[in-house]
């Protein structure tokens, strides 16, 4: 067991830092965050950013070099996702660490050649059409068809709670290609064009401040060879991609963001002296940093797994709950912590921290039932990781 | 980075987790329990012919020379097991305070004897001030002839009923960290031992010292240099505690698995029930974190590293954790876990003991907080971030 970072891989880190702390300067972050989708940044910037981190290097840098990547351990892939995490930069989401390893693992040989190379460029946004209005938790109630027709298939239907689908160039799209199969296996998988005649997108606004997105397919003509996988083998695909999805959610870098935040709003002076000469505040700063440091281990634990072959799954599942319980507690204490100033917005002159505290109380609520969710997780550990029945 | 365990490491574990697994039948370790030694001599033998008595003492006092960290899987694998042994008093102690302070003809006396399991030895730290402070250290060590002469009362001894001598520490100035360490061989005249009765399965011990002498050739380290000697003891042994508590909280996990899997209540195992699902998986969590922070821990502080803040972490972690793994397993269980004669109950017991040993979970928090005031720094830790330009 080796703690701490090798010479390179500190080296490395030093490097992502530097990179983000140039990039991401409050300066930029004022110019470029959305007023109308509080609390995000533009999807301009963030297409802009995300092509940055491609001519950086970043985006493929764990792939292997058959793919045109830097075969890099996922060790740095880890620290990488912690200081992207860390700094609030944009760009770190499916586009970058779902799709490229799910199409790796699971796309033909033409869509890893048509794909890949945009992708590590960072020119391509993605949304991952999985969820409909009755199908979320329960994945496999999916009722968007896709019926077949000569080289086409024909997809029509609605999905929903679609994150980043206005700013998406393809979709990757779960149907039902079967409705005579069983649940699981009339199910096909898609990447769909978004520029595809017959797609129309709206907008919900979410208590959060932004707006989330539903994706109505009417008709919509996709070519055979965009079906990722075989036909009705959907379910396969995505249980095959979805502990990709969980691996890069589980990295620290937000917890360790919010505790640093909270330190600072503690040891700031004003009238009255600083919040951290109080021992009750020191006492639940000390069992955030005992929680955070739980988050941190858990996460590069995994990495360190990965970086030597081996292929952790319900761990996964675990970490992301872990990072998630654990961002949510800071996002409770850090209200309190706040006292009266904790209600106040961004924008007003008095609002601590940015008004962030605020913004993301409401936002990680999304924590507690996206990809999963706590107690979707709890079933998916109690399960799979540890054998009980369902 | 390889926050993992190595090839070797996962032998050593797995070779552990087997030994301790038959090494007694839960009949045998419940009749230990308020025995005078509280441990099987020859189960200890048995430990010692498998290189653990040794194993983190350099090879010349016939060691293995391994780290921390082989140590602590041991522990823990004695923890799962609910193994009592003199693992704590004899090694992570007397051993390796000697070790780091004792002389060589200290060291040459008792490590080999340790190594090979002969020699049972321990220390005495704490005392009824409670703590584990150096203010709290009131027995008097004064000069005497040509040694020294002992005087007060020492807790939480443990295996002084066994031991073949004793390390204790006292006030030999009037600064607050002026303590010394001296060895005092068990059957010394004035010297008053008596078994406490405690939860878990250490025998721990009341030592009055009352008038006891020693030759100057007991103090172990320099007259008045004890306390960062005893400082360090302390944070091995809470990192150990971690990660026997560690293997306390996967014995329970595992027992509370078995049982959800087979008892069938209203025609189901109860295992699929949404609510025990749940409970598994808090329990499940909350061992992997514990498991990952005593690891860390015991790395930390066998790499050379300060390796306090990774144990003030890990112990206060745990302390809680563990106990509240217990008592889920026992929600889960239900009347049958109340039973003396289902192990349960012996987890129950040791995570009581093992969360109080060498500082409870506020303990370390207090020692946490003293740290973000003092060196904020330090208590972010050796990888943290630059804080983001906006708010330094």
């Amino acid at each position: 067991m080796d703690l701490k970072f090798t010479a390179e891989e500190a080296a490395f880190r030093d490097e992502v830092r530097a990179f983000l702390r140039r990039e991401i300067t409050p300066a930029v972050w004022e110019a470029h965050r959305d007023l109308a989708e509080q609390g995000m940044w533009t999807a301009e910037f963030t297409k802009a950013f995300r092509r940055k981190l491609g001519a950086a290097g970043y985006i493929g840098m764990g792939w292997p070099k058959e793919y045109g990547g830097g075969g890099r351990s996922r060790v740095y892939q880890a620290i990488f996702w912690d200081e992207m995490e860390y700094h609030r930069a944009p760009g770190l989401d499916r586009a970058i660490t779902y799709i490229p390893n799910a199409l790796m693992a699971l796309g033909s040989e033409a869509q890893k050649a048509e794909f890949l190379p945009r992708i590590i460029r960072g020119e391509l946004s993605w949304f991952v059409g999985y969820s409909e209005p009755e199908a979320g938790s329960d994945l496999a109630n999916v009722k968007v068809r896709a019926v077949e027709d000569g080289d086409h298939f024909v997809v029509t239907g609605q999905k929903a709670f679609s994150s980043d689908a206005h700013m998406a160039d393809y979709g990757w799209v779960l149907t039902r290609s079967d409705s005579a199969s069983s649940k699981h296996r009339g199910l096909s998988m898609f990447i769909i064009d978004m520029k595809s005649p017959g797609i129309t997108i709206t907008k919900y606004p979410t208590l959060a401040g932004w707006t989330h997105h539903a994706v109505h397919f009417d008709q919509v003509r996709v070519p055979r060879s965009m079906l990722v996988g075989e036909v009705h083998q959907g379910w396969k695909t995505v249980m095959g991609a979805i502990d990709f999805e969980r691996a890069a959610l589980s990295s620290p870098g937000l917890v360790s963001y919010q505790f640093d935040r909270l330190l600072a709003w503690c040891t700031k002076e004003r009238e009255g002296g600083r919040l951290i000469d109080d021992p009750l505040v020191q006492d639940e700063l000390v069992r955030l940093a005992i929680e955070a440091e739980g988050a941190k281990v858990m996460s590069y634990w995994l990495a360190c797994l990965h970086a030597k072959g081996l292929r952790p799954q319900h761990e996964t599942s675990l970490a992301l709950l872990v990072k998630r319980e654990t961002a949510r507690r800071l996002d409770v204490s850090g209200l309190e912590l706040l006292g009266p100033f904790a209600p106040l917005r961004h924008g007003s002159p008095w609002a601590p921290l940015e008004g962030e505290v605020e913004v993301e109380y409401r936002d990680h609520l999304y924590f507690q039932f996206a990809a999963g969710g706590f107690d979707i997780t709890r079933n998916v550990v109690a399960t799979r990781g540890l054998g009980l029945p369902r | 980075m390889d926050i993992t365990i190595d090839d070797d490491q996962k032998m050593l574990r797995e070779t552990a987790m087997a030994f301790a697994q038959e090494a007694m039948t839960a009949d045998a370790i419940r009749a230990l329990e308020g025995s005078e030694h509280g441990f099987d001599a020859k189960v200890w033998r048995k430990m010692a012919e498998m290189g653990w008595a040794g194993a983190v003492f350099p090879e010349e006092y016939g060691g293995a020379g391994t780290g921390l960290l082989e140590l602590a899987l041991i522990v823990e694998a004695l923890g799962q097991g609910a193994v009592p042994s003199p693992i704590y008093s004899t090694v992570v102690e007397a051993g390796l305070l000697l070790l780091d302070a004792g002389s060589p003809a200290q060291r040459d006396s008792y490590l080999p004897r340790i190594a090979s399991g002969e020699a049972i030895l321990t220390t005495a730290i704490a005392e009824p001030s409670g703590g584990l402070s150096p203010a709290g250290i009131r027995t008097r060590i004064t000069p005497a002839g040509n040694g020294f002469t002992i005087n007060g009362t020492k807790l939480f001894v443990r295996d002084a009923g066994a031991a073949e001598a004793i390390i204790c520490l006292g006030r030999t100035g009037d600064n607050e960290t002026d303590l010394t360490l001296l060895v005092v061989p068990r059957d010394t005249p004035g010297l008053k031992i008596r078994r406490l009765q405690a939860a878990g399965g250490e025998a721990l011990w009341e030592v009055v010292f009352d008038d006891v002498n020693v030759d100057a050739d007991a103090v172990v380290g320099e007259v008045g240099g004890a306390w960062s000697h005893v400082a360090r003891l302390l944070l091995r042994g809470a990192a150990m505690k971690s990660a026997e508590l560690v293997g306390i909280g996967q014995a329970s996990l595992d027992l509370t698995l078995n049982y959800a899997k087979t008892r069938v209540q209203f025609d189901r195992p109860i295992g699929s029930f949404q609510g025990v699902h749940h409970h598994c998986a808090e329990m499940y969590r909350d061992l992997e974190v514990s498991r990952l922070l005593a690891w860390q821990a015991a790395a930390a502080l066998g790499d050379g590293m300060a390796g306090d803040r990774e144990t003030f972490i890990a112990k206060a972690k745990t302390s809680e954790a563990i106990q509240a793994v217990t008592r889920t397993a026992h929600q889960i269980h239900g009347a049958i876990g109340f039973y003396r004669d289902y192990p349960l109950e012996l987890y129950y017991h040791r995570a009581i003991a093992a969360a109080a040993a060498y500082g409870d979970a506020g303990h370390h928090r207090r020692a946490l907080a003293r740290m973000l005031r003092e060196n904020l720094g330090r208590f972010r830790g050796e990888s943290s971030h630059e804080l983001p330009v906006h708010y330094v």
